[in-house]
């Protein structure tokens, strides 16, 4: 078997913009050539917060269609179907539905602050059907918020940690189980019919002597709803199966003479699964092993992690890359926000 | 600070320039019940940015409504950096911060490898790899500062658009400007072409200031549209020989073909006056240059060495005079034409007086000087000499910032350079323009890195570095870059960065993150646990124990571990006997059972597993359970971290296992222990700081019976 090349062909832009970058996140495109994104940015000179539709075009340049001035800065971005949902700083969460074709917001719901959270809620994920919407906070309440179709939201508090925990990422796992995670590289596993606590929970010391970390993002990939896969502090990128709880597979960190390789030692900020793959990955892929994931750091790299692989740099930046999202429609575009306010925008060929 | 406190003559009062006019001040009143008298005070304080902030606290005169004192926010910034539009533009201008931060940091990277090798003496200046660094850095950065000409020409040129309309910054003027003398050594023959390539770049900056030939020629553009025969008009001919003068060649010979002669219904009876006028354009279009290229659309003939530039220069300039002479003139019936195409003449053959009256500024002169009169001008000090005569021809009242800095550096006088530098265009520009100075010569390089001790033993080069490094540290999205100067600078840096992640505020979450990455990349360890310990006693403080424990941790910081210790066992106490047991698992999974992070919150960890295999028990009667618990009881007690406090409710607890039915679970050594604690409890209580458990008051008689029961149970049994 030949050895695989470890480089992939990328197109970079990088598109200046005039804000910090908090969160971005692709929309669902309504037709070919014309596709939307969402930018949750702060502009540190007026202090105003503010989450942007903008289009994308193929040039590549940035439009901005309309903007709706959230109660307090971006923590968490995310979007679906039909809608927009955003988690604050001071505790509020907004929902929004997008009208992409008149380029407007056609209605908004707004939780105020002080009212699911205390303070920040520092994740938030919604069902890819809609609907439902779970928030966490570092205030250790985890909250699920509905929606209905008319618009009106309903929301109660599935666990109250009374500050004992703080949750900083959230995930679904399915209609009925979430998955958290928060100091220490602790991951709970939760389910919504059972109350009181979660249903099971890991914490990631192997580590041991050095120091623990924080987890920044949480994915779960559709086809493997037992699976997670986290990242947070000192570059550390591991997969939690439910059904081996004991025995996190480490894709990149410091690590007791594993051999996972140490891509970055700073921040992990975000991790997605890869959904973009070429035809040698598919005859690769097994039911045992770890998606392909791709993830951003603070010391400014993009780069694509695959089981008992060397990793695949896709982008090596002066800055952080804070935040990134994977065109669910186009997996070979990503588009990266960067700490010296700008977006990068990144085709694989 | 250093070269800027220059006194000027138009603002001899004030130090920071200060126009009351920009912007209006934000005022923001202070109310406050306190009763008189109150001592009047005025504070003065940095705000944020440039950003001076006033305040004036002082008892209200009458008592109705009236504001107990105002807080004045002032933006103080230097005149000339203010007023440049595209400095004005934060966003765009953090931009070039942003960009400048690479270059910087890999020049400074080159340096130190180049300095720990042995080979690297104080010669750095002559090296040729280490010039050529540096003019890659100034390539880099000044790609930064705008592109260059890059703008798309147009499928369909308009004839009559003779000028593009393109703002360039001055900031790029003056980087260019330093980069030709400084950085760009291989280029140094042809200093004068490059001057007259960035004049035609940069000619439009003066306008706003003074007449230029940029202005005369926009002002044509705009008359062009509405002339028919242009060469009726004096205006056409003066932009003519302006254009020529400072060497814009294309331009000359476009306008030159807008001559009514050219048109088709003409040709036959201006044939004569059109041969003259194509002469004389084909002429300009062949003048041959000192120079080793020319971009696309320029005109002229390159030479790229003296004895044939000089061969070609005289048979050019042959050509021009027998023209001048020719007879052709005489037949020529168009005055007008004939006369400034004469004139044109004289400016191609360096006529002192012809040049001068086509040129506004003397810049502009100087450079019509370089063209027409002394190309081979060279070394700084005969340069200078020609600019002052210049000067002294076209003279100015106050000179632009540009032209200051042309004749310090021409005057080869580095602090001139460094004030004008920092006085016109800002603490970036210094900061960046060290390195291109010190590479420029060695007589630069020691005033620079000379320490000095009217700036407290630091050279000037740290001081700007510090200054500039102050600038990005007052702005919430630059503070993040401020680290990569502080740490270039020898003697006060660390500290410096020190002071500024000390400042950060450590309780924001991210801000803290990006303080203890800092601190990993400069190896500040006790910096990053300090703001650990903040951030830690911060959660704690507003109810978010979890994360208050996390980060104390995280310090290892074990006299306020074990302080919030005490604390928690208070809670432990009240809530853990409830059913609230869950909502404590999170936080003792994050204690970890490992004894020597935690301080004496280990405890919890035992105490958890005892209360659950407590509760298997409850649940049904298994004397494996049971078996477990009682061991895990005899663990709590032993261990030296348990707490006083928690024997006793630990032991009433755990009644149930003294009192087991089948079997004694503990045997007589352990029962033993147990005894001896209850006594030594007993004997605590005597003492006046004991903390009673909040149990029903039999509780220690019922333990003590059950005790001597288990004993003698287990004597039997053994």
């Amino acid at each position: 078997m030949e050895p695989e090349p470890q480089t992939t062909q990328t197109n970079l832009h990088i598109l200046p913009q005039s804000s910090y970058i908090d969160s971005l996140r692709f929309l669902p495109p309504i037709s070919a050539f014309s596709r939307h994104i969402a930018v949750a940015s702060f502009n540190s000179d007026t202090s105003i917060p503010s989450l942007t539709l903008h289009s994308l075009t193929t040039t590549p340049t940035l439009t901005p269609i309309t903007s709706f001035t959230p109660s307090s800065r971006i923590t968490s971005l995310k979007t679906t179907q039909s809608l927009i949902a955003a988690s604050t700083v001071t505790g509020s969460v907004h929902i929004l539905f997008p009208n992409l074709i008149n380029g407007t917001f056609e209605s908004e719901v707004n939780v105020p602050d002080n009212v699911l959270h205390s303070g920040r809620v520092s994740g938030l994920d919604v069902l890819e059907s809609g609907g439902e919407c779970v928030s966490v906070g570092e205030d250790g309440r985890v909250n699920v918020i509905s929606v209905g179709e008319d618009g009106r939201v309903d929301y109660r508090k599935v666990f109250d940690g009374k500050g004992l925990v703080s949750f900083t990422a959230v995930k679904w796992a399915s209609q009925m189980e979430f998955v958290t995670g928060g100091f220490g590289n602790c991951v709970q596993w939760w389910d919504v019919r059972r109350a009181g606590g979660p249903v099971s929970q890991f914490k990631g010391n192997w580590a041991q002597g050095a120091t623990s970390g924080i987890i920044h993002s949480i994915d779960i990939h559709p086809s493997r709803k037992h699976t997670c896969l986290a990242g947070g502090s000192y570059g550390t990128v591991f997969a939690w199966d439910l059904r081996r709880p004991q025995q996190p597979i480490v894709l990149s960190g410091i690590d007791n003479g594993e051999t996972a390789a140490c891509i970055s030692e700073s921040d992990v900020w975000e991790v997605h699964y890869d959904t973009f793959m070429s035809a040698s990955d598919h005859a690769k892929l097994s039911s045992k092993g770890v998606l392909p994931a791709m993830i951003c750091s603070e010391d400014g790299i993009l780069a694509v992690l695959k089981q008992g692989e060397e990793p695949t740099e896709l982008l090596a930046e002066n800055c952080a890359i804070n935040c990134f999202d994977i065109d669910p429609h186009n997996p070979s575009d990503v588009i990266c926000g960067l700490e010296w306010e700008s977006i990068a925008l990144l085709t694989r060929a | 600070m250093p070269g800027l406190l220059t006194p000027s003559n138009d603002t001899s009062s004030s130090i920071i320039p200060y126009s009351s006019d920009s912007t209006t001040p934000t005022v923001y009143t202070l109310n406050h019940n306190l009763k008189p008298p109150t001592t009047p005070r005025l504070s003065i304080s940095w705000s944020r940015g440039n950003s001076l902030r006033v305040t004036v606290f002082r008892s209200p005169v009458t008592t109705d409504n009236e504001p107990g004192g105002k807080v004045v926010e002032l933006n103080l910034s230097g005149e000339d950096v203010d007023s440049d539009i595209e400095i004005n533009n934060a966003a765009r201008w953090r931009r070039i911060v942003y960009g400048s931060v690479s270059p910087f940091a890999h020049l400074q990277n080159k340096k130190n490898a180049l300095a720990a090798l042995d080979e690297f003496r104080r010669s750095v200046s002559h090296d040729g790899d280490w010039s050529k660094y540096v003019l890659q850095y100034s390539k880099e950065i000044n790609s930064l500062l705008g592109s260059k000409k890059s703008s798309p020409t147009p499928l369909i040129e308009d004839p009559k658009t003779v000028l593009k309309v393109e703002e360039p910054s001055s900031l790029k003027a003056a980087w260019e400007l330093l980069e030709i003398f400084y950085a760009d050594k291989q280029s140094h023959p042809w200093i004068p072409e490059q001057l007259v390539d960035w004049l035609s770049d940069y000619d439009v900056l003066f306008s706003g200031q003074v007449p230029s030939v940029h202005l005369k020629l926009v002002e044509f553009q705009a008359e062009l549209i509405n002339i028919q025969e242009v060469e009726n008009e004096p205006t056409y001919w003066q932009a003519i020989s302006s254009a020529l003068a400072v060497g814009w060649l294309d331009i000359v010979v476009k306008l030159l073909r807008l001559h009514g002669s050219y048109q088709l219904n003409q040709l036959g009876t201006r044939e004569t006056e059109n041969g003259l006028v194509e002469a004389v354009a084909v002429l300009v279009s062949k003048m041959p240059r000192m120079r080793a290229d020319l971009p696309l659309g320029k005109l002229g003939e390159c030479y790229n060495n003296k004895s044939d530039f000089m061969r070609a220069w005289e048979k050019w300039r042959a050509q021009i005079t027998k023209l001048d002479c020719s007879a052709f003139w005489l037949q020529c019936s168009h005055n007008q034409t004939k006369e400034n195409l004469k004139n044109l003449l004289q400016i191609l053959l360096g006529n002192t007086s012809t040049v001068s009256s086509a040129t506004c500024h003397w810049v502009e002169l100087y450079i019509a000087h370089f063209l027409y009169i002394r190309p081979f001008t060279s070394g700084l000090e005969s340069m200078y000499v020609l600019a002052q005569k210049c000067i002294q021809l076209k003279p100015i009242s106050t000179p632009h910032k540009l032209m200051r800095l042309i004749l310090g550096i021409l005057e080869e006088n580095t602090e001139v350079v460094l004030a004008e530098c920092s006085r016109s265009f800002g603490p970036w520009m210094i900061a960046h323009a060290t390195e291109l100075l010190t590479a420029g010569s060695v007589e630069a390089e020691i005033l620079l890195k000379e320490e000095r001790d009217n700036l407290g033993g630091i050279s000037i080069e740290e001081s700007h570095r510090l200054v500039y490094a102050q600038v990005l540290s007052s702005h919430a999205l630059t503070w993040q870059i401020a680290p990569i100067y502080l740490i270039s600078c020898m003697k006060h840096g660390v500290g410096l960065l020190e002071i500024l992640l000390y400042k950060q505020p450590a309780y924001h979450s991210q801000v803290l993150l990006k303080n203890i990455e800092i601190c990993r990349m400069y190896d500040l360890d006790s910096v990053s646990s300090t703001a650990m310990k903040i951030a830690g006693v911060h959660h704690w403080k507003h109810g978010r124990k979890g994360a208050g424990v996390f980060w104390l941790q995280q310090a290892r910081d074990e006299v306020r571990l074990n302080r919030i210790a005490q604390k928690l066992f208070d809670f432990v106490g009240k809530s853990i006997s409830d059913e609230s047991f869950e909502q404590w698992e999170g936080l003792i999974e994050l204690l970890g059972s490992e004894s020597k992070t935690v301080g004496g919150l280990e405890f919890l960890h035992k105490y958890r597993d005892f209360k659950k295999s407590l509760q298997q028990v409850q649940d049904g009667v298994f004397t494996d359970a049971a078996r477990k618990a009682g061991e895990a009881l005899i663990l709590l007690m032993k261990n030296p971290s348990t707490p006083q406090r928690f024997w006793l409710p630990l032991l009433y607890d755990s009644l149930k296992l003294l009192n087991w039915r089948e079997r004694p679970l503990l045997n007589v050594s352990q029962t033993n222990m147990l005894l001896n604690k209850l006594q030594e409890l007993s004997v605590a209580r005597l003492r006046p700081d004991f903390v009673e458990a909040g149990l029903p008051p039999e509780a220690l008689s019922s333990v003590r019976v059950a005790l001597a029961t288990n004993l003698g149970r287990a004597i039997l049994e053994e």
